[in-house]
């Protein structure tokens, strides 16, 4: 031990093992001469007979060899699946984060730094400019993932006055909108400031949070809602923990000072979330933010803390991975208002949410505060205004309010039951309705579009805004009526309401009532609650529809239901008793019925399609731009002059460089070397075959002195697998065939070299196998037709795979791509996933156990011998036909023994 | 594959305790600390095949444990671990040494094949340097009487 310890002293690390073996203190001792034959004997090509002597140390160097092989081929099949998720997640199928893009770029990256050390290893200096391409790529990825949006300012505080809405980069876009209701349209709002994106930012850094929830955001799985949740309260904990610097807190102190002066006195606020991004057109994060009313100074900064800490609500979360923003990118700005107490207040959409048809002003109206429309915990009156001069009250709806929200004197909302008279009373008189349309459609017109307004009426009788935002109306087809249908009028079980967000959903009943219960909501179910409030959000993305006892249009979660496409009805009474848990129905959003069990048709008459959610926001931009330089493929044909690294353009083009290469170099090692034991054999099954065979490690059951190996003596699991599905079916025509059978079909067309154009190397002359007992990499040349099968199959599955490329033909082109798609087909039905460029296919079979694997191989040796030459028959829609059903029905076959052979297996098992 | 010892450095606890636990259950000896200073005096006195190594600890950092790993142990095999994907210090982590870099969430196969194949890299180069010394050993008897 204590020899080997002192010559592990003397290496820098393993590595430098190789370039570096003569370390100063061993230079010109005599024994250096033999070491040095040592290492000859490791890297040199010399072919002269080996010394019996160091065939103990060639076969550790032929391990190492494959060992690196192995990890290269490991760390290559690895970069496939990561291209191929972010392939996936940029069609779009299922939302995602930065945190999947971070982690999947770094792997990615990760592992085609591992595979060009291994080919370093395999190759030392030879493609050392592997190197060059591999940093321009990475600085280019890295400089994506690292950009950061630049702040306008550095002021952490600004007042009111000094805000329109350019100033959404500071102030956030609520807070930039109500600066340009008071500076641009010149309307009554509450007086304030708002603390800004570089305060949220000064927070933040000051407190090193972003660093903890991108570490938090990375270790969960962002589709489980369980670990969303415990992330969402522990990054809440975390911010209201966290310590507001002093310079922030000062400047804040000083705006509030200021803030008592203007009103003359003391004063409360409320505070209110103005994230960047909210209120954006399109994306409303309606109620995902928490606003805090009524807060007086002694509070402030606590109630500071849990306006930014709302930012990671859990519906906040979901919201923002759902619709592709960068958790990043969402500064938390905080709105400082003057308190209203309001004698009522309410919502405004300037026109229909649900139709573009309907021009008439919408106003959502209740007692005391504007809060209870908001979350959709109260009912409220509603009043419809014509926009024709002069404006006319179309339609009165006075709900009964049994409740109202109103102001404590020092601090904080209390909550107020109504009397009778009081609660049916209509909270605006005409007068008032009227004023409020006028002030909408002002609103309207300066913007050039529909308005969402929430306002308030003081004391004094004066009208204040309190927020305005783009209002998204959708877009329906023509007035829809419940089904005439006898039928389906008999199973209508709950009608009327209010279309909070059109469309017709179907799916299990999923009362939900407490707020732990979205952690059991089921995928694709109906969500029935009493109230519509904000926080059952984070559940739309799988719920079918949504239905309500109460809430309005007007509420935060019918905005978000509008926006991801969910249908939802609300204001059904008593929709908690009158469904059932887990019983089926069927919500026709837009007709305000609900219908017993599933009904097809009026889904598919609602034509609902969710919006493909990802496509434009920041986050799949951001993948895209990744994307373009990790996963297009450039370089395709190994025997071109363009196949070199300084045409590697993403790390595709390096995968695939290297794997062939490392192929290459694995190859003409074991035949450089004049080293019986891994030269390669010829196969000898019943006669000697064109089939070589390079043992690369352990695919010899014994070690084979001479020329020949014979089958039964093959431990490769792939390449047995593959041997038996290529002898399994004889192959009959066309053309015709040699009246020999099979055997001689095999030799013949393996031994007609004339065929072959273009011949590379010695490795592509032949069909040649390279093996292992859990590897193969089979490169052949049957006629015209180029295929390598490349496959490693052993007890882990998620390194497993089989990967199958095919090119060329004797025939035309259009014969040619004829065949190419025909073997695609199949190979798809396989569950091989498959790409085509030209006449060159490439596919993949990826993580199944070794059972599925072996029968993929079984598959795959079959097709190698059956459709060699079918490009000839391409022409003929009727031939074409008979060997599909011929080769379909000959993989069946084949799938049903290895089923019927598994079964008696497991049969003898329990013998 | 015969038996061998993994230490895993990490300063987020609960995570660790329940890594030795899933790693023990699947045969393995392993051992945890919680900090860069802590697995390199961990290191002075015991025998480990592999470090499993969180980047981002209080203290000294993964990398520089790393290095410093790396510096009294070049055959000692180092996989990192971390739950901060980044590009920069997962290079920096390669060139240092690291037989690979790997991200939280792990699945815990994945973890366990990238083991193994870390021991039998490391057996290998055992392996070589055995023969090595022989040579060596060899070459110098008959040359030690001239």
């Amino acid at each position: 031990m204590a020899a080997r310890g002192d010559f592990c002293n003397r290496l820098k690390s393993p590595r430098n093992f190789f370039s570096e073996p003569v370390e100063h203190s061993l230079r010109n001792i005599p024994y250096m001469k033999k070491i040095r034959h040592f290492f000859k004997n490791l890297f040199s090509s010399d072919t002269q007979p080996e010394d019996p002597e160091n065939i103990e140390e060639l076969r550790v160097a032929f391990k190492e060899r494959y060992h690196n092989f192995k990890l290269l081929l490991s760390a290559n099949n690895r970069s496939l699946e990561v291209m191929a998720d972010l392939e996936q997640a940029l069609r779009g199928d299922r939302p995602y984060d930065m945190s999947f893009i971070r982690s999947n770029a770094t792997s990615v990256s990760v592992n085609v730094f591992r595979m060009i050390q291994s080919l370093h290893h395999l190759a030392p200096g030879k493609y050392a400019e592997l190197n060059t391409r591999f940093n321009a790529i990475e600085k280019t990825v890295n400089a994506i993932l690292k950009q950061t949006r630049a702040l306008p300012t550095s002021r952490m505080i600004l007042p009111l006055n000094a805000l329109d809405k350019e100033s959404a980069e500071v102030a956030g876009n609520k807070m930039a909108n109500l600066g340009e209701v008071k500076n641009r349209i010149h309307l009554k709002v509450p007086a304030g400031f708002v603390i800004t994106s570089s305060a949220f930012k000064r927070f933040m850094d000051y407190n090193s949070l972003q660093v903890e929830i991108d570490r938090k955001l990375q270790s969960i799985d962002s589709d489980d809602i369980e670990d969303l949740y415990s992330f969402s309260a522990e990054i809440q904990q975390l911010v209201i923990r966290s310590r507001i610097p002093d310079d922030l807190e000062e400047a804040i102190r000083g705006a509030w000072e200021d803030l008592e002066a203007e009103n003359g006195g003391k004063i409360t606020v409320a505070l209110r979330s103005s994230a960047l991004g909210e209120d954006a057109e399109g994306s409303s994060f309606a109620g995902q933010y928490r606003s805090e009313l009524n807060v007086s100074y002694e509070h402030v900064f606590q109630a500071y803390k849990e306006v930014v800490a709302s930012k990671y609500s859990l519906q906040a979360i979901t919201y923002r991975i759902n619709k592709g923003f960068r958790d990043e990118d969402i500064l938390m700005c905080v709105g400082c208002l003057v308190m209203v107490d309001a004698v009522s207040g309410g919502v405004i959409y300037s026109r229909s949410p649900v139709t573009h048809r309907d021009d008439r002003v919408f106003i959502n109206a209740v007692w005391g505060l504007p809060k209870s429309v908001v979350d959709g915990s109260v009912a409220c009156d509603l009043f419809v205004v014509s926009r024709q001069t002069p404006m006319s009250i179309e339609q009165r709806m006075i709900s009964l309010k049994e409740r109202k929200f109103v102001c404590y004197p020092q601090e904080g909302v209390c909550r107020m039951d109504l009397t009778e008279a009081e609660s049916l009373l209509p909270c605006l008189t005409d007068d008032q309705a009227r004023q409020l349309a006028e002030i909408a459609i002002r609103i309207e017109n300066h913007y050039g579009m529909p308005q969402d307004i929430e306002w308030a009426i003081a004391g004094s009788g004066a009208i204040l805004i309190l927020q305005c935002r783009p209002l998204k109306q959708i877009q329906t087809g023509e007035a829809e009526t419940a089904a005439s249908d006898p039928e389906l009028r008999q199973r209508l079980i709950a009608g009327g309401g209010i279309t909070a967000s059109p469309g017709a959903g179907s799916g299990p009943v999923y009362l939900g009532d407490r707020g732990v219960d979205v952690l059991a909501f089921p995928e694709g179910a109906v969500l029935v609650a009493r109230q519509a409030l904000p926080r059952w959000a984070s559940l739309l993305n799988r719920a079918a529809a949504v239905i309500t006892e109460q809430g309005g249009f007007a509420g935060h979660l019918a905005n978000v239901a509008r926006e991801f496409g969910v249908p939802a009805l609300f204001g059904i009474p008593d929709a908690s008793n009158i469904f059932k848990q887990g019983q089926v129905i069927t919500v026709d959003a837009s007709c305000q019925a609900v219908y017993d069990g599933l009904i097809p048709d009026l889904l598919s008459r609602s034509g609902a399609s969710r919006t493909h959610l990802m496509e434009g926001s920041p986050v799949h931009e951001i993948l895209k731009h990744i994307g373009s330089h990790i996963i297009p493929l450039h370089l395709l044909d190994p025997d071109s002059r363009e196949f070199k690294p300084a045409n590697c353009i993403t790390f595709h083009d390096i995968t695939r460089f290297i794997h062939e290469k490392s192929v290459t170099e694995m190859f003409d090692f074991g035949k450089d070397h004049n080293f019986s034991e891994r030269s390669s054999k010829q196969l000898h099954y019943r006669v000697p075959m064109q089939w070589w065979v390079l043992n690369l490690d352990d695919g010899f059951k014994e070690e084979v002195p001479g020329k020949y190996v014979t089958l039964d003596n093959i431990d490769s699991i792939p390449m047995q697998a593959f041997w038996k599905g290529f002898i399994a079916i004889p192959w009959d025509g066309p053309p015709a065939m040699d009246r020999k059978g099979m055997l001689s079909v095999m030799y013949q067309s393996t031994t007609n070299t004339a065929l072959t154009p273009g011949v590379r190397s010695a490795y592509a002359e032949r069909n040649y196998f390279m093996i292992s007992k859990h590897y193969c990499s089979l490169s052949s040349r049957l006629g015209y037709h180029f295929s390598t099968i490349e496959a490693l199959i052993s007890e882990r599955p998620r390194e497993n795979y089989i990967s199958f490329q095919f090119k060329g033909g004797a025939a035309d082109t259009s014969r040619r791509l004829g065949r190419v798609r025909f073997i695609k087909d199949i190979l798809e039905e396989l569950g091989f996933r498959v790409q085509i460029k030209e006449d060159h296919l490439a596919s993949r079979l990826e993580n199944h156990d070794m059972a599925h694997m072996k029968k993929q191989m079984e598959i795959l040796g079959y097709l190698t011998l059956h459709t060699r030459q079918l490009d000839m028959i391409m022409a003929n829609a009727g031939s074409v036909n008979y060997y599909g059903n011929k080769i379909r029905k000959d993989i069946d076959t084949l799938m049903q023994e290895s089923a019927d052979r598994q079964t008696e297996m497991q049969k003898g098992e329990m013998e | 594959m015969e038996p061998f010892s993994v230490l895993f450095v990490d300063d987020e606890v609960d995570f660790l305790e329940t890594l030795l636990k899933r790693m023990k259950k699947r045969q393995l000896n392993a051992f945890g600390v919680n900090s860069g200073e802590e697995a390199l005096a961990y290191l002075k006195d015991h025998e480990v095949d592999i470090v499993v190594l969180d980047v981002r600890m209080p203290g000294m950092d993964g990398i520089e444990t790393l290095r410093k790993i790396k510096k009294t142990n070049p055959l000692l095999e180092v996989i990192m671990l971390t739950g901060h994907a980044c590009l920069e210090i997962a290079r920096e982590g390669m060139e240092v040494g690291a037989f690979d870099y790997l991200m939280k969430p792990i699945n815990i196969d994945e973890l366990l094949y990238k083991l193994q194949d870390a021991f039998k890299k490391k057996s290998i180069q055992l392996e070589k340097i055995k023969h090595l010394e022989e040579v060596m050993i060899s070459s110098k008897l008959p040359q030690s009487g001239d």
